[in-house]
């Protein structure tokens, strides 16, 4: 499938793009456009304006993606906390986390292509989503 | 302070703006819409009509709250522009860099008061103040002398909780 989001991607989008890669479609590839004029017809668009797959309510798009591909991994719930908190900062959840990975990915988007951003974030919400579910598995942080 | 404004029209600050209509009832939606552009710091230019300097994060931020006003049933349509002025343009400079100062002054007095608190009220302080200057610094475009007095208070504060720890 074919996924388009907007140019620039920072954290909501990275770990959207994550979560289609590796939960929902494995052959997932994306598209990034400047306007939702500009999605192409067969494509899905997420976290942009009017998609149905994007900020709803108080939710980013990481937590309405979750909802919608019906993923009750409580890993993954865990981890739209900390995106929510680093996309939004509404303080609606208590995510130590989140201002750091917001500032390594808004660096990292500084630097680098959408393309890239994706290729390099992949790792790294890996390792969240490894470290979260051994917190969940031990009950306490692992070492 | 006043980070440095560059006076060509063509170099001009640009701005995002965001004109809506809210139904006065229900009124859930319509104060949600408001604790978010103040979070955001906006410049209230009319009733309706709010502007944040231009950057990808305040457009993309203006754009969700456009998105939730429209599921409100009101209307919403995003603008991009400069000022015509460059003395209006330094007008709402001010007035934005006033309104954090209001903020960091109060941040700055409270730090001081907690220097006098025993020391778990003072521990507890400093994190509350910390996650405030942050919050601050969130929606601070235009950093006053202020902004560089609340983090020296908050850092003293902090070692202040320190010592005595």
């Amino acid at each position: 499938m074919i996924w388009a989001t907007r140019t620039s991607v920072h954290i909501d989008r990275a770990a959207c793009a994550w979560l289609i890669r590796r939960f929902i479609d494995p052959d997932a590839s994306f598209v990034f456009v400047d306007d939702a004029a500009e999605v192409p017809a067969e494509a899905t668009p997420f976290d942009m304006r009017g998609a149905e797959l994007s900020h709803h309510g108080d939710d980013c798009t990481f937590e309405t993606m979750l909802e919608r591909y019906k993923l009750a991994d409580p890993v993954l719930w865990d981890i739209a906390r900390i995106v929510h908190e680093a996309d939004l900062a509404d303080e609606r959840y208590d995510a130590p986390e989140a201002p750091g990975l917001d500032v390594l990915l808004r660096g990292l988007s500084m630097i680098r292509g959408d393309e890239e951003v994706l290729a390099i974030s992949r790792p790294l919400f890996d390792g969240l989503y490894e470290y979260r579910s051994r917190t969940t598995l031990l009950g306490r942080e692992p070492s | 302070m006043v980070a440095t404004v560059p006076s060509p029209p063509e170099k001009r600050q640009k701005w995002v703006l965001l004109a809506y209509r809210l139904p006065r009832e229900p009124s859930t939606p319509r104060i949600a819409v408001w604790r978010r552009l103040k979070r955001l710091g906006v410049a209230q230019l009319l009733d309706g009509l709010v502007a944040l300097p231009l950057d990808a994060r305040n457009r993309e931020q203006l754009e969700w709250v456009a998105d939730d006003i429209a599921d409100a049933g009101g209307q919403a349509t995003m603008w991009i522009g400069h000022l015509a002025s460059r003395t209006e343009e330094l007008s709402i400079i001010n007035d934005l860099a006033e309104a954090v100062a209001v903020e960091y002054r109060k941040l700055v007095a409270e730090a001081l008061a907690a220097c006098d608190l025993e020391d778990v009220g003072r521990r507890r302080t400093l994190g509350r103040l910390r996650r405030e200057l942050r919050r601050i610094r969130q929606r601070d475009y235009f950093p006053p002398p202020e902004a560089q007095q609340a983090r020296v208070a908050v850092e003293s504060l902090a070692k202040v909780a320190e010592v005595s720890a």
